[in-house]
């Protein structure tokens, strides 16, 4: 042959390719990624939803989401990370206290190797900044609702208060009711907090002489758990409050009863 | 290296080093002797909005030093720290009406957060103040208050704040001493048996600006451990 | 030639008296004189420094002043300020005393002194990083214990804070020096064929400067502890009590102490190197180790500098973190993140290459793609330096800028990625010499990819906003920084024990462990992922009961943890008295450090050697490589 056609060219990467899969180390690398893959992969499917708390609002349902897509995507690579380890302690181990003979192939490096691994990263990189960048926008959509409902939360140690300024009104517990997006105005009297409705998916910090806000819609009817997830001091631990998800009528009729201050419900 | 003399020293190694963590423990638990435990008085059964229950009562100062309650006759490391006693851990009996009445021997000034003001969590929202109800008090003058408040899970809800006005200025002293305090007496209903901690809510002590430093950051002196226990603990 | 270099010169035995005041100056003085300036400063403050309307400033003016005079007296009393002084007057120290400080026929006593050569900085950095980590230890062992009863609670909570922040600092400082510290002094400069490093006596100082800061942590106890965590949030930490002046000044102390050594590494790697051993023949390890210290350079000052503010907040009422007269409380999550993203990777990437070095020596191949690893760590060095602020996605300050640190924080899994495959590229058709230091390349890999995934979770705005805070962020950074840093640095010591101490580290403990260690290591943060989705926050000494199970599991897996370092503690004392006497090269490595005899000699090489090949020269050349 003179010249190569593309036809051969073709062949040839084929037949490459071809003969490095069905070399037996790549095979049994193969198989030991096919192993790690589905146990990681199995392992994550049974145990994580489980582990996760659970949901109430659509934010956090994102967030459970994004968890998974991630852990999904991560499950091959870690699994050809593992995988190469796994073959090579299976079928090359040398013990002793002799070094191994120098009869392994010196390779310095492998282009193709370097190429398809930064291009996969690359890709893989896009791919979880895309996803970030469009959940991120969507998990902001409760904060951009004309008909959101304003609650000032003020944070100090070490109890959440909350002000609903539209009826004037203090709590210590926070009343929300369903399908309606609220917006949190957030701020401390005192060192840094940080205000985390666990269920909901968000959390943002109370600093002192700033107003931060963040938002959220529940969609769950229910108890959740406020919690301060930033050191604050003695008693951080307890930093802890309640949210009641209620129905829209329930909650026009707490927010009405204007008469004795709260005493906590024999709940 | 004989193998005996190898396990051995690896053995006294996990020894020493299990040795110096237990020392350790037992340092960091018993650095801060734990408080005595104050447990309110039964007395009979009292009619509530609940029905028919028993009820406790349980008496609570508030001092602007050290010198009286847990800290030792000369106020122990802090003299100068505002103190509540006689001790700072607290228990009162579950499924009870409690009543709680405090001396509050020290000044104040205007509370960072007026919802601390305002009494919650007691049986009609209101408290005894000297002798008369009230559902408050000026946000602008107030000494501490007693708020308890704890974890939100395997344990029922618990929220009770009550706001202990500052002695007037020109207060006659008792013979303890101290300027003549007002008198508060709150009545709350408790649930089942819980483990809750207490803390001040009005800022009085160190730091720039948040004033939540020195006495209010160190255990025993403006927070403590606040236990609801069953009837027959 | 040679013999004049090593040999000592007997005729010179009157000389010994031209060595001066340097003969008498140990830690022993250092403490004794930093004793008596401390508490002469304190009286003289005590009486001159009045009472204001603010008492508690007085009192950490007080506390200050006393700290610094002990720094500085015991900074006399180690003689760190002879060589100054004496420029001060035209001179220097002479040749005798030189040699007397480099610990020319000193035994031990050389260990106790500011001694300047690099071995022994070396030796003193490794007893003091594994001091640092059984102190750290046994910290974390209060920390699990108090966590594993039910619910918490046994431990008060002013005393468990402290406890944590005190865990955390000397966690940090022990994993900043684990490697560049030990490693960093002793082996590098023989790596690159030099007698010693660029600046022998900046070497002794970063050394001491280090033990100076020891006793003020000490007295942190007495002073009420440090509530804030180690990150010294303020204003948290401007409330607190003396002890964080203490945490402050320990701060300020380490960060110069780093940037007097990352000025030693990086000079002696830029221009000590042997003849011929240009950039392609220069071992990875030094690569790293420089990138790491080049990377503390701009970092750490940043963090001192915050710690400054916090101090003038704290004594002098100044207002940069006080929102009431225009400042922020953001402007020192800034400033410490600015540094303390950074920070992370001085610790990680000195641990990756350490294993990157020992990899190919035990799978007897040349390092796959030298050239994507350099990519890979300066990448790593260059974009960590715009990532910190995905530590403050929830902060509030700049929710706009979210977006792009997330950009750039995932940006930063390509570099790290390149890692893996220089990794994974050598041990591939390689063999697998089953020593102590390779079980550590495995476990390495295993736990880096854990903690790298767990990184790139928490990178996602929207997924941060529901674990900031929590027991998964404490998870992942222990993945991190001691699933992969630790291990690499367990890894080192393996590997050039029997360098820096004449004897093998006894394989049969290190494996029981490693083991130990290792499988306890995955327990207890695996317990940590799991509440933490749950949702337990942390830095809390007490919790919800629905966190009791996983809060077990963790604890269970810490004392397995314990009692595996401890193993590993028994190994080191053990084989440093009585273990196999090891030959000068028994890894059969090409690195130059290899190429001396062990123990190694006073000024390193009898004639400088002369470098013609990069040290990965293993295996049988291919036609063409697949």
């Amino acid at each position: 042959m003179l010249s190569e056609t593309s036809e051969d060219t073709t062949k040839q990467s084929r037949n490459r390719v071809g003969s490095f899969l069905s070399r037996r180390d790549v095979q049994q690398a193969i198989r030991a990624w096919v192993f790690w893959a589905v146990t990681l992969g199995g392992l994550g499917y049974l145990l994580i939803p489980h582990l996760m708390t659970d949901s109430a609002s659509k934010t956090m349902d994102i967030v459970k989401s994004t968890f998974m897509a991630f852990y999904y995507t991560s499950v091959p690579v870690a699994a050809v990370v593992l995988g190469i380890a796994t073959q090579t302690v299976l079928h090359n181990r040398h013990a002793g206290t002799v070094p191994p003979p120098d009869d392994n192939p010196a390779i310095e490096t492998n282009q193709m190797a370097n190429i398809v691994w930064v291009v996969i990263s690359s890709a893989l990189c896009v791919f979880l900044l895309v996803w970030g960048l469009v959940v991120e926008n969507v998990v902001a959509e409760p904060s951009r609702a004309a008909n959101a409902t304003v609650v000032n939360v003020t944070g100090q140690q070490w109890i959440w208060t909350f002000n609903y300024p539209a009826a004037r009104k203090d709590t210590n517990e926070l009343y929300l009711p369903v399908d309606q997006p609220v917006i949190f105005k957030v701020q401390s009297k005192d060192v840094t907090h940080a205000f985390w409705i666990v269920q909901m998916g968000i959390k943002i910090n109370a600093n002192r002489g700033e107003i931060t806000e963040t938002a959220v819609t529940p969609n769950k009817i229910g108890v959740f758990d406020v919690r301060c997830a930033e050191l604050c001091g003695l008693l951080h631990a307890h930093m802890q409050t309640r949210v009641h998800v209620v129905s829209k009528a329930d909650y026009e009729k707490w927010l009405a009863n204007q008469g004795s201050v709260e005493q906590w419900p024999a709940s | 290296m004989v193998p005996v003399n190898k396990a051995l020293r690896t053995l006294g190694v996990i020894a020493i080093g299990s040795l110096v963590v237990s020392l350790c423990a037992i340092l960091a638990i018993g650095v801060s002797k734990p408080p005595s435990i104050l447990k309110a008085i039964q007395n009979g059964k009292a009619q509530t909005t609940e029905g028919l229950l028993p009820a406790a009562h349980m008496e609570i100062s508030i001092w602007p030093d050290s010198m009286r309650g847990m800290h030792g006759a000369h106020g122990g490391a802090h003299p100068g720290f505002v103190s509540y006693g006689p001790t700072s851990h607290f228990q009162v009996p579950a499924h009870s009406v409690v009543t709680i009445t405090f001396k509050q021997y020290d000044s104040g000034e205007k509370i960072s957060n007026p919802y601390f003001a305002k009494v919650h969590g007691t049986v009609d929202g209101s408290m005894t103040l000297d002798g008369k109800k009230v559902s408050g008090i000026d946000p602008n003058a107030v000494g501490h208050t007693f708020t308890v408040h704890g974890m939100n899970t395997g344990q029922p809800d618990m929220f009770l704040s009550i706001p202990l006005p500052p002695t007037d200025e020109d207060a006659e002293p008792e013979p303890n001493g101290y300027a003549k305090p007002h008198i508060i007496t709150a009545t709350f209903i408790t649930g089942a048996a819980g483990h809750y901690i207490w803390n001040c809510e009005y800022p009085c002590g160190d730091g720039s600006y948040a004033k939540f430093g020195n006495a209010m950051s160190t255990g025993g002196y403006m927070s403590g451990i606040f236990d609801v226990v069953d009837a027959n603990a | 030639m040679a013999s004049e270099l090593i040999t000592e010169d007997r005729t010179r035995h009157s000389a010994e008296k031209s060595v001066g005041i340097i003969r008498h100056l140990n830690l022993g003085t250092a403490v004794i004189v930093g004793a008596l300036l401390a508490v002469t400063v304190n009286r003289i403050a005590t009486k001159l420094i009045f009472e204001g309307d603010e008492t508690w400033r007085r009192h950490d003016q007080i506390v200050m002043a006393t700290m610094l005079a002990w720094f500085i007296g015991f900074m006399i009393g180690i003689g760190a300020l002879v060589g100054p002084t004496r420029w001060f007057f035209g001179k220097d120290l002479n040749h005798d005393e030189a040699m007397f400080l480099a610990g020319k026929d000193m035994g031990l006593k050389r260990y106790f002194r500011y001694t300047t050569d690099h071995k022994v900085v070396g030796i003193q950095y490794l007893i003091l990083t594994i001091t640092l980590f059984f102190i750290g230890g046994v910290l974390a062992m209060l920390i699990r214990t108090n966590l594993g009863h039910e619910s918490g609670g046994l431990i008060p909570p002013q005393v468990y804070n402290s406890i944590v922040g005190f865990h955390g600092l000397i966690m940090i400082i022990a994993t900043i020096i684990m490697i560049t510290g030990p490693f960093g002094n002793f082996i590098l400069p023989i790596m690159i064929g030099a007698r010693d490093m660029a600046f022998p006596r900046l070497n002794a100082l970063s050394f001491w400067l280090l033990i100076s800061i020891l006793p003020i942590l000490a007295a942190t106890i007495a002073l009420g502890g440090i509530p804030m965590g180690w990150s010294g949030y303020n204003p948290l930490a401007d409330q607190g009590p003396l002890g964080v002046d203490s945490y402050i000044f320990t701060i300020v102390i380490f960060a110069i102490s780093s940037a007097v050594a990352g000025a030693n590494i990086t000079t002696t790697a830029m221009k000590m190197r042997a003849r011929g051993m240009n950039w392609s023949r220069t071992p990875l390890f030094v690569f790293g180790t420089v990138a790491s210290v080049a990377l503390a350079l701009p970092a750490f000052p940043v963090f001192m500098l915050s710690q400054v503010m916090s101090a003038m907040d704290r004594a002098f009422g100044a207002n940069f973190f006080n929102p009431e007269f225009g400042g922020s409380a953001w402007l020192y999550e800034n400033l410490f993140w600015i540094m303390g993203h950074p920070e992370v990777y001085v610790i990680l990437i000195p641990a990756v290459v350490a294993i990157m070095e020992i990899t190919p020596v035990f799978a007897r191949k040349p390092l796959f793609s030298f050239n994507m690893a350099i990519v890979g760590i300066f990448g790593i060095v260059g974009l960590s330096i715009f990532v910190w602020a995905h530590h403050m996605y929830i902060s509030g300050w700049a929710p706009l800028l979210n977006g792009p640190f997330m950009l750039t924080t995932e940006l930063i899994s390509i570099p790290t990625g390149l890692l893996f495959l220089v990794i994974l590229g050598t041990i591939w058709r390689g063999s697998v010499w089953t020593r102590l230091p390779m079980l550590s390349v495995y476990a390495l890999l295993f736990n880096f990819i854990i903690g790298g995934v767990t990184g790139i979770f928490l990178s996602d705005v929207p997924e941060d906003a529901a674990l900031h805070g929590s027991m998964f962020v404490t998870a992942h950074f222990h993945y991190t920084l001691m699933g992969a840093g630790l291990t690499g640095a367990l890894g080192a010591l393996a590997y050039w024990f029997p360098k820096m101490t004449g004897r093998m580290l006894d394989e049969k403990l290190g494996r029981i462990s490693f083991w130990l260690v290792q499988i306890g290591f995955t327990v207890t943060f695996f317990g940590m992922f799991a509440v933490g989705l749950e949702g337990q926050p942390r830095r809390v000494e007490a919790y919800d009961i629905i966190f009791k199970n996983g809060n077990l599991i963790s604890t269970m897996g810490a004392y397995t943890i314990f009692i595996g370092m401890l193993i590993l503690l028994a190994a080191v004392i053990t084989s440093w008295r009585n273990g196999e006497i090891a030959g000068s090269n028994p890894w059969g490595a090409q690195t130059l450090e290899w190429m001396t005899p062990t123990p190694v000699p006073l000024e390193n090489f009898e004639v400088l050697p002369v470098v013609t090949t990069n040290p990965y020269q293993y295996g049988i050349k291919q036609e063409t490589s697949s």
